[in-house]
């Protein structure tokens, strides 16, 4: 009842949830041209995700898990279905994600293992995997209502049925640490806690930490996704879009909303994007996006590339921006390997190299 | 050229302690000469006893050759010496026109003729002034523009200037300078008081130097750079530019402590949205009327944002909205004002008692009793920490000096012990001396970890200060420069731009 006061009287204002406010670039988030500007290591049909054992670079291009040599990527594992996530072991091995829907262990002295549920519930969007110890598995599961590639109809369908699960490497056992997360997409041991990217909410969430000390990092002006550690002890977040006014008031106007995804073309919805600026027809081309031709970097964008550096306690000190005339777009993986960092711009199937000290 | 105003072993003491001793000045006809010296060095006191203001304790005053000794500012003005006061001393109950025709009222006052000859005079001066406009209605450029003009109505042979483009924009501050030149050019003399050197420096075609009531030098303005100015004003090298040398060690950002989501008001603030984060000094810079001022105004209950979609502000991640200053500065939040005279201080309370009030504002509803001994103690604290030159922390605030009034003016604030502060032309008709000192705080607050905002028009002292600088236009925030990239060109071209 309360809520519904205060949502009344919210909506009259024009304040909180319907402000329609999205936050700023600003502080550490501050734009800049870094990602743009980065070296390209090697453009992949099908990028999905990387991973490193601290000497050794991985990539997982659709079917593919590859490997860095230095100086091309060779394929060092091939299967039957995508690899939609990637994580190296500590004991050599490579846990993966097919599909979305099983998780598997090559390799190392856990090869062999898999699982294909927990909870009771079949595994249907598996979309990161990290390593807790050497016997345990953090991974997440976006939706359990939508596919993996099918993340944007999780955010428009308003999903809320994301999951955080740990599996037990020596028990082959699981469990469900948490659930009903708006799309988890992305997750981390950080010391006792777990961090875990609450990508529609636009927040990092702790889920072993008490109810004050649970939001990490929140009112991201981005779409938060996978996360992996930095050598200062601090961690990588990328993000796959950045937010905009237009988006946030779409999903709030619910009749509009649906009779978009029941009549358009998902290509064109009013929705964030991995890519954008390959077809006319995308919203978000008119004037305020372009002046004279020109594309306005400041103006709202339908894809973005962003990296944010964390401190070990999540506050952002740094960032890696592509910006609306930019490419690479669409960032869903960034690890650190020796002094580089390899950032996966999956919107221009593209994997990146910078130095990590580049700001 | 002949002198015209000379002082010779002119002294002014108040309770016993010199505000200047021993002064032996001259005026030439017709020229423009300016005095500059730290807070506290007798300039305004000296020009006081010129418009008499104060009279003088000991020495004499000559005017064209006749000893003169002027008692109130009336005398003064019938003798032909008029002055414009740092603060502005116009009736802000009254119009416009009305201030400018005060004391020269005839028998049968018609407010037409008024209005009508104090729109001639206003458009002669080239001042964009609406004479119907109430005082209080008027910003602080167009009060000091209708100061200006009363003086120079009076048709004075001698106008003396106190700080007078401390509330100018640049473009204001040329056309004050055309000004000085018409009045020169009529053979009025003219004394200028001014902390900003460069202005000194350009205008004046003599200088004279005041520390510690002592007149150090006078010399033509010609043989003067600003190191030589400074020096004999403090009496020690300082840096090159008085707001230091630009900063090479930036502080990371912290924590975000107070965040502003498409913040309203009226026409002046446009749904700004910024952030403010811990360990750092972030800068605003904007032209007058940018909305800097009133954001944060708004962010500490002094001001209210629009009633609908006004925004939201959140301090330590909690939306707070503050209809009165009272819960903010509980809450954490001080404003230290750019107008210190009609927000920041009590006049006629002491030092001990304004910096206690300070106080008592946090522990509102906690302290029943007020203890003089508290007041007492913590005024002396503070006076002492800020380094407050005056005899006894009992001397009223209107008493003090401007750099002294400002400091004055920040211990009542961290007193508070703020978790964030906001700093509004910390330094505007503050010496020197008394600039570094207070940068030097304003530094230590952001060591210790403190959110520090300072809003300042004055580019080197934003460039100087400031890890993050913001840069406002229209009512909003339209450019963020960290410190590495701020250049004065790039911050000046998004202001104007």
């Amino acid at each position: 009842m309360i809520h519904f006061v205060t949502d009344w009287i919210e909506r009259f204002r024009g304040q909180g949830e319907h402000a329609i406010t999205i936050p700023v670039f600003d502080g550490a988030l501050k734009p800049n041209r870094l990602l743009e500007d980065a070296e390209t290591l090697a453009d992949l049909p099908a990028p999905e995700d990387l991973a490193t054992d601290g000497k050794t670079l991985f990539a997982a291009d659709g079917h593919r898990v590859l490997q860095w040599d230095g100086s091309t990527f060779i394929e060092r594992h091939r299967f039957d279905g995508v690899v939609t996530a990637l994580c190296c072991l500590p004991d050599g091995g490579l846990a993966i994600a097919i599909d979305g829907r099983r998780v598997r262990v090559i390799g190392g002295s856990y090869a062999g293992a898999e699982w294909t549920s927990a909870a009771g519930r079949s595994f249907l969007s598996v979309n990161a995997i990290s390593a807790r110890g050497s016997a345990e598995l953090l991974i997440t599961e976006g939706s359990t209502n939508q596919p993996y590639e099918n993340w944007c109809h999780d955010l428009m369908g308003r999903g809320s049925t994301g999951r955080l699960i740990q599996l037990d490497l020596s028990s082959r056992g699981s469990k469900e640490l948490e659930r009903n997360l708006q799309y988890a997409f992305g997750c981390i041991a950080a010391g006792d806690n777990v961090w875990v990217s609450e990508t529609w909410k636009h927040r990092v969430v702790g889920v072993q930490s008490s109810a004050e000390g649970r939001v990490i990092v929140d009112w991201l002006p981005a779409y938060p996704c996978r996360m992996s550690r930095a050598s200062d002890g601090g961690y990588w977040l990328s993000a796959l879009a950045g937010r905009t006014q237009l988006v946030e008031f779409v999903l709030r106007e619910h009749a509009y909303r649906k009779r978009m995804m029941k009549e358009i073309d998902p290509a064109y919805w009013i929705a964030p994007a991995l890519n954008s600026g390959d077809d006319f027809l995308e919203p978000l081309q008119s004037a305020h996006v372009k002046m004279r031709g020109v594309l306005k970097p400041y103006a709202p964008p339908r894809s973005y590339g962003l990296v944010i550096r964390l401190d070990p306690a999540g506050l952002p000190v740094a960032s890696f921006h592509s910006r609306l005339d930019g490419k690479n777009h669409g960032v869903v993986a960034a690890v650190e390997l020796g002094n580089k960092l390899f950032v996966l711009a999956k919107g221009r199937r593209r994997i990146l190299r910078m130095d990590v000290g580049a700001r | 050229m002949a002198n015209i105003l000379e002082m010779q072993n002119a002294t002014k003491t108040y309770a016993g302690v010199p505000a200047f001793q021993d002064v032996t000045f001259s005026l030439e006809k017709g020229e423009v000469h300016a005095i500059v010296g730290e807070n506290g060095a007798g300039k305004s006191t000296l020009t006081k006893v010129m418009a008499g203001v104060v009279t003088l304790n000991a020495g004499k005053m000559l005017l064209d050759g006749q000893e003169i000794n002027p008692k109130t500012p009336d005398e003064a003005r019938k003798l032909g010496i008029a002055m414009v006061f740092q603060e502005n001393s116009l009736v802000p109950t009254m119009t416009a026109a009305q201030n400018l025709f005060l004391g020269q009222e005839r028998g049968f006052n018609r407010i037409r003729r008024i209005n009508i000859e104090a729109q001639q005079f206003f458009q002669s001066l080239q001042f964009d002034v609406e004479p119907v406009t109430v005082t209080s209605l008027l910003g602080a450029a167009k009060k000091q523009m209708v100061e200006i003009a009363r003086a120079v109505k009076n048709n004075a042979k001698i106008i003396i200037f106190d700080e007078p483009t401390a509330t100018l924009t640049p473009e204001e501050k040329l056309h004050f300078f055309v000004l000085i030149g018409h009045l020169k050019a009529r053979g009025v003399t003219i004394i200028f008081i001014s902390h900003a050197l460069e202005e000194a420096l350009q205008i004046s075609d003599r200088i004279t130097v005041l520390r510690d009531g002592k007149l150090i030098l006078t010399d033509l303005t010609k043989n003067f750079d600003r190191r030589r100015i400074v020096q004999a004003m403090v009496g020690r090298d300082l840096s090159q530019t008085i707001y230091g040398q630009r900063k090479s060690n930036f502080r990371p950002s912290g924590r975000r402590v107070l965040e502003i989501r498409n913040l309203r008001m009226g026409g002046q603030v446009r749904s700004c949205s910024l952030s403010i984060f811990a360990g750092q000094v972030t800068g605003i810079f904007g032209l007058v009327g940018a909305g800097r001022t009133e954001t944060f105004k708004i962010a500490s209950g002094v001001m209210k944002r629009d009633f609908r979609r006004g925004g939201d502000i959140l301090l330590d991640k909690k939306p707070v909205r503050y209809l009165v200053p009272a819960p903010a500065i509980q809450d954490g939040i001080a404003y230290i004002t750019e107008d210190r005279k009609l927000e920041g201080f009590f006049e006629t309370k002491s030092i001990s008692e304004n910096i206690y009030l300070g106080l008592l504002a946090k522990l509102r509803g906690k302290r029943k009793i007020t203890s003089r001994k508290e007041a007492d103690e913590v005024g002396q604290y503070w006076a002492k920490r800020l380094n407050i030159r005056t005899i006894n922390t009992d001397v009223r605030a209107v008493e003090l000096s401007g750099g002294n009034q400002q400091k004055a003016v920040i211990a009542k604030s961290l007193v508070q012990d703020p978790e964030i502060i906001i700093f509004d032309e910390p330094t505007r008709g503050v010496d020197v001396g008394a600039i570094e000192e207070i940068h030097k705080l304003i530094n230590v607050l952001a060591d210790e970890g403190k959110p520090v905002v300072v809003i300042s028009s004055y580019l080197p002292e934003v460039m100087s200060l400031s890890d993050r600088i913001l840069v406002f236009r229209q009512g909003k925030v339209v450019e963020e420069f960290s410190g590495e990239e701020a250049t004065e060109e790039k911050i000046m071209y998004s202001a104007i731009h």
